[in-house]
């Protein structure tokens, strides 16, 4: 058991992402599905040699990585060499892809207050109505809204995430409200998914692998690797532009708010949705002026409304959208 | 190789709340997970220190630049100072630890599960150098392990900011086999602070007031007594009647805590289950409130009975445990892990 615990301590050490402790049952299913991706190609490649050179000794397994020069078989130095390109990042922008359906997340819930207000005032009910008064503003654009809850509900992040995935959203907005131990700061942030530049594909590749040559499964894999890269860079794209209204619309009628600006955090419903998503902390309820503030509609408006003014340019500037009302 | 005696082996429980230190040489210490920084050069005049910790550092808040590194369970991303307050705080622990030179240190520390699950990399980079070499486990497994509770067990570790689950299946634990929620220390806090405040608004006190209330009187179930606390209210010292509040604030850990510990039960092999009711085991900060063992084997008994324990020290069960895991460490295993 100690084993296994230096082992996870020191792939990461290594960079390497942590393998995963797998089950009796599921560790010998790897085994055998590992040694059947090992054995088909190397019993092709002996019987190759033995054919070709009349002796069937046994070749050296060797792993590839994307960059590295693949000698195509036979072995031969003076055979032509292929070279696998590094992929490259696909720029989303190119395809036009636009927002159709947004899933609005309001924090908390349920048996979960979330964050308090010195007055009674919990984060469930602000995220809940903030998320509501966005929904609205979003259907009279004509967006189709969907909502992990629109009670006081618990909710599960495994549930909104699935429930987001389930609802083929365009875009996933979960709406918090922050709480600082330091009461004088009043902070709008908003994150996305992150961070993105661990070594897994790499890690992927050389595990799945190894032995045999590039797999249509490992390859698969890898272009997992890059879609999900591609929308990490949506999802920051995404919260700049909602950051970038919250801040400055909610900055005017509060000159002390803070913008602290994106940043990434693996939020789990930002790692488990499939689609861009960010998880704005619009207001910051540890302050008390800030938590007066968010006692009135008024001021809940403007936070919707600068979601809403944040979400319409990102999905504007990915493809042309009906304006409000329009 | 590095002969035993050459080397200081320390276990390290990172909490939200407290973090402590269990040494091989016999020393134990604990601390508030509090890391401040003087604000300017005045206050840096007048606190004398570089950095402070714990109750000091709390104790002149308004001078500092204060941090509590594992809000929630977490080392939030892009928070350098955060980084900063946990090598800070490491670094502190160890020093009073008092190893001596040439005196190599080898630590085990522990963090709060969700911690080790999402920020891997950022923990790993925030206690680079603190020791000589260094192992991360996730705590609830160091209370096991220092328990010997490995096979057929369940850990429910209520800390301030996150209460963590682990079965113990006689193997490493898999993600599957944790859990965590949110549901903890800090979350009542808040809950007693609203409660408080509805029930009486002239009353004037302090989130670190309310804390030290539940430490004093928590409770689950029937109280032992009425829960009296003394506030300014309108400038008088007032006495306050607070029982209903307490216990409708500690019993909000319950449901969640029930819910949580069934679901984990249900999934373990059916042979077992029963083996694993019967040995569940609260640590940290919350395994002291009063019936709350009582009220998870009330919820038990629809499962067919089970039986709930506390630790006997929730301050130093996880820094214990990791102490055994850094004494039964190989040297070998030591030497691939630079601190």
């Amino acid at each position: 058991m100690l084993r296994e615990v230096v082992r996870e301590n020191v792939d990461l050490l290594s960079t390497r992402a942590p393998r995963k402790v797998l089950s009796r049952s599921s560790s010998s299913r790897r085994w055998v599905r590992r040694s059947a991706l090992v054995l088909v190609p190397t019993l092709l490649f002996v019987s190759i040699n033995a054919i070709s050179v009349g002796r069937a000794s046994k070749p050296d397994l060797v792993v590839f990585s994307p960059g590295q020069e693949i000698p195509l078989l036979p072995l031969d130095p003076n055979a032509p060499r292929l070279v696998l390109a590094k992929p490259r990042r696909v720029d989303p922008s190119l395809f036009r892809l636009g927002v159709t359906t947004v899933v609005i997340d309001p924090g908390h819930g349920g048996a979960d207050p979330g964050a308090l207000t010195a007055f009674g005032l919990t984060e469930k009910e602000i995220t809940l109505d903030v998320s509501r008064r966005l929904r609205d503003l979003l259907v009279q654009a004509r967006f189709k809204v969907e909502m992990t809850r629109d009670q006081d509900t618990t909710v599960s992040l495994k549930d909104r995430a699935q429930f987001a995935n389930g609802h083929s959203a365009d875009l996933f907005v979960s709406v918090h409200v922050n709480s600082v131990p330091q009461a004088d700061r009043r902070l709008v942030e908003t994150y996305y998914l992150g961070p993105s530049d661990d070594p897994r594909v790499d890690a992927l590749v050389g595990e799945e692998n190894r032995g045999s040559g590039y797999t249509m499964t490992s390859f698969k894999k890898l272009l997992d690797g890059i879609y999900a890269d591609v929308r990490q860079s949506e999802s920051k794209t995404f919260a700049l532009a909602v950051q970038k209204e919250l801040f400055a619309s909610l900055r005017k009628g509060n000159p002390a708010l803070q913008d602290h600006g994106v940043k990434s955090a693996p939020f789990v419903v930002l790692i488990a949705t499939e689609m861009p998503g960010i998880l704005a902390e619009v207001s910051c309820i540890s302050n008390e002026a800030e938590a007066r503030n968010l006692s009135h509609p008024a001021y809940r408006q403007s936070i919707a409304q600068a979601l809403y003014d944040g979400l319409h340019a990102y999905a504007e500037e990915r493809s042309p959208v009906p304006s409000k009302g329009s | 190789m590095v002969a035993k005696k050459d080397v200081l082996h320390v276990g390290i429980d990172l909490g939200t709340s407290r973090s402590s230190i269990t040494a091989s040489n016999g020393a134990t210490h604990v601390v508030d997970s509090y890391v401040g920084w003087p604000i300017d050069m005045v206050a840096r005049k007048v606190v004398k220190k570089s950095v402070l910790f714990g109750k000091e550092a709390l104790d002149n808040r308004p001078m500092l630049d204060l941090h509590r590194p594992l809000e929630r369970g977490l080392i939030k991303e892009g928070s350098p100072k955060d980084e900063a307050a946990v090598r800070e705080l490491l670094g502190h622990l160890i020093s009073l630890a008092g190893a001596k030179e040439p005196q190599k240190v080898h630590a085990v520390v522990g963090v709060p599960a969700e911690a080790l699950r999402v920020s891997r990399q950022h923990l790993r980079a925030a206690v680079k150098g603190v020791a000589d070499a260094l192992l991360i486990v996730s705590e609830p497994f160091a209370v096991a392990y220092g328990m010997d509770a490995l096979l057929h067990a369940m850990i429910i570790d209520i800390g301030a900011g996150t209460t963590d689950f682990c079965v113990m299946n006689g193997r490493y634990p898999t993600d599957e086999d944790q859990r965590t929620l949110t549901h903890a220390g800090d979350s009542v806090d808040e809950l007693l602070v609203t409660l408080i405040r509805t029930r009486y608004p002239e009353a004037k006190f302090s989130v670190h007031m309310v804390r030290e209330w539940k430490e004093r009187s928590s409770f689950v179930g029937e109280p032992r007594g009425s829960v009296m606390v003394t506030v300014p209210v309108n400038g008088k010292p007032t006495a306050l009647d607070i029982t209903a509040e307490m216990k409708r604030a500690c019993e909000s850990l319950v449901g969640p805590i029930v819910e949580t510990m069934l679901d984990l039960i249900s999934r373990v092999e059916p042979e077992y289950q029963e083996k694993v009711r019967h040995n569940i085991i609260l640590a940290g900060g919350g395994s002291q409130v009063p019936g709350l063992s009582a009220a998870l084997e009330k919820a038990l008994i629809e499962v067919g009975n089970g039986r709930v324990r506390a630790v006997e020290n929730p301050v130093f069960a996880g820094s214990n445990g990791g102490l055994a895991i850094a004494l039964d460490a190989p040297d070998g295993d030591w030497e691939q892990l630079p601190g």
